[in-house]
């Protein structure tokens, strides 16, 4: 375990440093892992450069990136927040992101199909999808929590349990999707044309990915809305500082931790649907977004809602820009490169307290 | 009895007898003669009267649970002895018996080139495909060790979650190193020859007729008894380490680590060397189970199959006690198994519910298993076997705590 | 009728017995205080009266209603609030959040005039109200824990060591608020590791040891009593 840095200007005090001490205080400052974040940007940016990309592709990627953040940021931020209330990662919210994109696509299948919102290629079914997606998978969530995870708190369980129901969780909830749904990919709109509009600097975009961004954007605005403004929201945000003293100052912890699971489910809701939007839906999808969803949890600072959205846009250009060089089945393992140099330079994140 | 009945009498027996001797109650006496009479009875009992095709598939079953039960055990040490919460055991797995693979495969030429791609095929003998593997399985976790064991509990989770994706991520993208999303085929299988028509030529005139009755049909039996061979030989080695000042140390970094660390220790090192320890356990684990299953790709070191279930093992079993890893890899493994038919019987009601449903009926088993890890951490956290609190070998049963 | 009763109380942790059947009572606008040696109880009976910590025996009474079986949240809306020792604010938040904190049972429309209220019987959380209590100084955090039990203009305060580890000059800073806030009506139960200064300003006293009442009176007569000043405060 790497001591908390308090302890060590601690120490410090009594004897001049040594190098090795001086040197690891320099690296666990924000600005070195502000740093290090750049330069593997600006590392993967020259990459594909060096292998040929355009100026132009290199544009479009980036464009592509920050609507994969948006993706991932509306993963995130239920997994942050559970995170930091709760104090365990849930491996099981990658499951919660598959579970709504099929929510959605059920819906959507009850519905008459329309027209498409030109430009966008998508009608109404699917906003409609959304919305009803939204709660159940909030639903799905807090019951999760009701039957598993508040047995656990009851008995002060140790983490390692919480982590481990967590994984249960996991399989169980992805083995519901294969037996509701099968293993086959599915598309929102099969074979439904989609061509990406042309927009300056060459940039090429589809509609769609820009509403995705857009609604990524407005759905982050209003949960730093929520968490800054509302009773609730700052009640979220006392409960994960400091659990105890919230139930002493006279809130109902219980009900502050469903609504985080409610409010985690049906971002994750809308973050799956988004994803199928932009790819096509598969049982394994959310699995495959917990490595850049965790990434972004602990860039960001855990508990830090704010800071995973700003990660996560970094981790979702860092995966796209990657591409241009390597097989972008990889994507992960930029997200996991990221994740785990801030966890040895500063593992409290970019926006994170110290510890203490 | 036939002689065909006699040597897989034997062989059942040989295997039963070493995988009884783990089960059997530990700091007994008669643990070793019990276990081998108990083993020799029941082999010979069970392929005298048991039909070809019921005794193949208990024999597979077998080979299978021990070739688990040695993950079980390898995750033990890092988990039950030390608290690595490493979620990654796939990763040490698929390093394991890719290793070993391309170790003792025969690299493809002509026209089988342009089909299967591998680095290299060195085609060396069985053991050291085994020890090769235990070598760079034990490497790349120094490798990962170094940067990633000085992290939190729950970091540590999420970091070898990510790098079990990641190794599996290579050899389903890199065709050039193990014929990438492909099947590597082809692995050599010790002792094959001697179920082969054409026998081994190392094998003496004399001998012939003592194996001329079996047929390549009876090869998992030999099998089994390798696999048990390694299972018996890794309890003994981790129950032996485990009992040491070494295993002591552990249990102190896992329970205290600033006093372990007070007390002259060094905490760093010391987690290093069982992380390591147990990952070269579980390529080991790795390496039997290419050569059992000739034929192996990516999709095989799945995170269902090759943590998930190695986890419920052991705590269903009893995390720090490696002879409740051996039995909850058997139980669970037996009820993977059980569930396979479970799922067959369900096949029916699914199409009744939905005509889609039909062939799924086997994600049940994954929903199955879910629930049962999900009980055991409700319901009985600390196992079926909780840790025996031995200090050492030449104290009795919790003394000195 | 007093206001908190405590009658018989055994708690501990897991198989630990911290309690072993202690009767205390708090009437309405009294200063009492605990004291006795580490290790005597004192906080874990602070928990236990306020539901972080359930009795295995015993009853606690406020105004005559069963509170210990309750949870911490229920017990506030009594009019019951309590500075815990340590971890006392919400260091992520702000000053001006945190007595939002303090005060969120209540009306949301009712909030700036409490904080109004809290501000001028503690100015320097007007001039920091924007400020992260994580970045502020000991003296600083135990003002901002003071005012957000505040609040919710409790009819009993529970301090625990709320002078423990500040410097002498704040000490004093805190005692004297502390008889402020009495002044107003506000009954507080205190515990101190400053015996002799808390007994000094206490109506009344108990002195606890291993969990058991030993000795109880006016603040006056404890600090006269040798063996109480011999044992328990130093001479």
């Amino acid at each position: 375990m790497s001591a908390p840095p308090g302890s060590e200007t601690a120490l410090t005090a009594a004897d001049p440093p040594r190098l090795g001490e001086r040197l690891r205080a320099a690296v666990q400052t924000r600005a070195f892992l502000v740093a290090v974040v750049v330069a593997v940007l600006v590392g993967l940016y020259a990459g594909g450069v060096a292998a040929g990309a355009s100026a132009e592709h290199l544009a479009s990627l980036t464009a592509w990136g920050l609507m994969l953040g948006g993706i991932i940021a509306l993963g995130s931020i239920g997994l942050t927040l559970v995170y930091g209330v709760l104090k365990f990662p849930n491996f099981s919210h990658g499951a919660l992101v598959t579970l709504g994109a099929y929510v959605t696509l059920t819906v959507m299948a009850l519905l008459p199909a329309g027209r498409a919102l030109a430009p966008l290629s998508f009608g109404y079914e699917l906003i409609v999808g959304v919305i009803v997606a939204m709660p159940v998978v909030g639903i799905v969530s807090l019951a999760v929590d009701r039957v598993v995870y508040r047995r656990l708190r009851r008995t002060n369980a140790h983490l390692v349990l919480f982590a481990m129901a967590s994984l249960a969780m996991l399989f169980l909830l992805q083995s519901i999707i294969y037996l509701g749904w099968g293993p086959e990919f599915h598309f929102y709109y099969p074979g439904r044309p989609n061509p990406a509009l042309a927009l300056p600097f060459g940039i090429r975009v589809r509609a769609d990915q820009l509403f995705i961004l857009g609604l990524g954007i407005v759905l982050m605005f209003a949960v730093a809305a929520l968490l800054e403004w509302t009773r609730m929201g700052k009640a979220m945000r006392a409960t994960a500082d400091n659990p105890d003293l919230a139930r002493i100052r006279g809130i109902d912890t219980e009900r502050v931790i469903a609504w985080t699971w409610m409010l985690g489910g049906a971002l994750a809701a809308t973050g799956g649907t988004m994803y199928g939007l932009s790819s096509q839906l598969r049982p394994e999808m959310g699995f495959w977004l917990l490595l850049p969803m965790f990434a972004a949890v602990i860039m960001g600072g855990i508990g830090s809602a704010y800071g995973a959205m700003v990660a996560a846009l970094i981790v979702g250009v860092a995966h796209q820009v990657s591409s241009s060089f390597l097989n972008p089945t990889y994507g992960p393992a930029v997200a996991f490169v990221l994740m785990v140099l801030t966890l040895i330079i500063r593992p409290q994140g970019l926006f994170g307290r110290p510890e203490g | 009895m036939s002689q065909v009945i006699v040597l897989k009498g034997l062989m059942l027996g040989v295997a039963l007898s070493l995988i009884a001797m783990i089960l059997l109650p530990p700091g007994r006496r008669g643990r070793i003669a019990g276990g081998a009479v108990l083993g020799l009875g029941l082999g010979f009992g069970i392929a005298a009267t048991m039909p070809p095709g019921y005794l193949a598939y208990l024999i597979s079953f077998l080979v299978m649970a021990s070739i688990y039960a040695m993950l079980a055990l390898g995750l033990n040490t890092q988990w039950g002895y030390n608290g690595h919460l490493n979620f990654g055991v796939a990763g040490f797995f698929a390093v394991g018996a890719f290793t070993s693979a391309l170790f003792t495969i025969e690299a493809p030429t002509g026209l089988a080139a342009a089909y299967t791609q591998v680095a290299f095929g060195l085609e060396l003998p069985f053991l050291a495909g085994v020890a090769a593997a235990a070598v760079v399985s034990g490497v790349v976790a120094f490798l990962i060790a170094v940067p990633v064991l000085r992290l939190r509990l729950d970091f540590l989770a999420i970091a070898t979650i990510g790098i079990a994706e990641i190794i599996r991520l290579v050899f389903q993208n890199e065709r050039w190193l193990a014929n990438g999303p492909q099947p590597l085929r082809g692995i050599p299988q010790p002792g094959r020859c001697l179920f082969q028509s054409a026998r081994c030529d190392w094998l003496p005139e004399w001998a012939l007729w003592l194996v001329e009755p079996l047929g390549t049909r009876d090869y998992n039996a030999f099998y089994l008894v390798i696999v048990a061979v390694f299972l018996a030989a890794t309890y003994a080695l981790v129950e032996r380490a485990c009992r040491s000042p070494w295993g002591r140390m552990l249990r102190a970094v896992r329970d205290e680590e600033a006093s372990a660390a007070m007390n002259g220790k060094a905490v760093a090192f010391v987690r290093i060397q069982s992380f390591v320890m147990g990952a070269v356990i579980m390529g080991i684990a790795g390496a039997l189970y290419a050569h059992y299953m000739v034929a192996i790709d990516y999709a095989h070191f799945h995170a269902l199959f090759a943590t998930f279930l190695v986890w419920i093992m052991l705590m269903l079993g009893g995390s720090g006690n490696h002879r409740g890893a051996v039995a909850g890899a058997i139980l669970v493994w037996g009820v993977w198994s059980g569930t396979s038919f479970l799922a067959n019987a369900l096949d029916p009601v699914l199409a009744m519910i939905h005509a889609d449903m039909a062939g799924r009926a086997h994600y049940i088993r994954w929903l199955l298993v879910a629930i049962l890890l999900a009980g055991v951490v409700l319901y009985r956290p600390q196992g079926l076997l909780s840790e025996e609190m031995r200090v050492s070998r030449y104290l009795r049963d919790g003394r000195g705590r | 009728m007093p206001l908190l009763k405590v009658e018989g109380v055994t708690a501990g942790y897991g198989t630990m017995e911290i309690l072993r059947g202690i009767h205390m009572t708090v009437n309405d606008g009294e200063i009492v205080s605990l004291v006795g040696p580490n290790g005597a109880g004192k906080s874990t009976l602070m928990k236990t009266i306020f539901g972080l910590l359930h009795p295995r025996s015993g009853t606690i009474t406020y105004r005559g209603q069963p509170i210990d079986a309750r949870e911490p949240h229920e017990i506030v809306r009594l009019g019951l609030c309590y500075v815990p020792q340590v971890d006392n604010v919400f260091t992520s938040l702000t000053v001006e959040e945190n007595l939002d904190m303090g005060g969120y049972l209540l009306d949301t429309a009712e909030l700036p005039q409490r904080r109004d209220k809290v501000y001028a019987f503690l100015p320097r959380l007007r001039e920091r109200r924007q400020q992260r209590v994580g970045k502020m100084s000991g003296g600083e955090r135990q003002m901002v824990a003071m005012g957000s039990a505040l609040m919710l203009e409790p009819d009993l305060l529970l301090l625990d060591e709320p002078s423990a580890g500040l410097a002498p000059k704040l000490v004093d800073e805190v005692f004297d608020n502390i008889e402020r806030i009495n002044a107003t009506g506000v009954a507080v139960l205190m515990v101190e590791q400053n015996a002799r200064k808390s007994l000094q300003m206490a109506h009344r006293g108990y002195v606890l040891a291993n969990g058991e009442n030993r000795y109880d009176g006016t603040g006056r007569e404890l600090l006269d009593d040798p063996d109480v000043a011999r044992l328990y405060l130093g001479g």
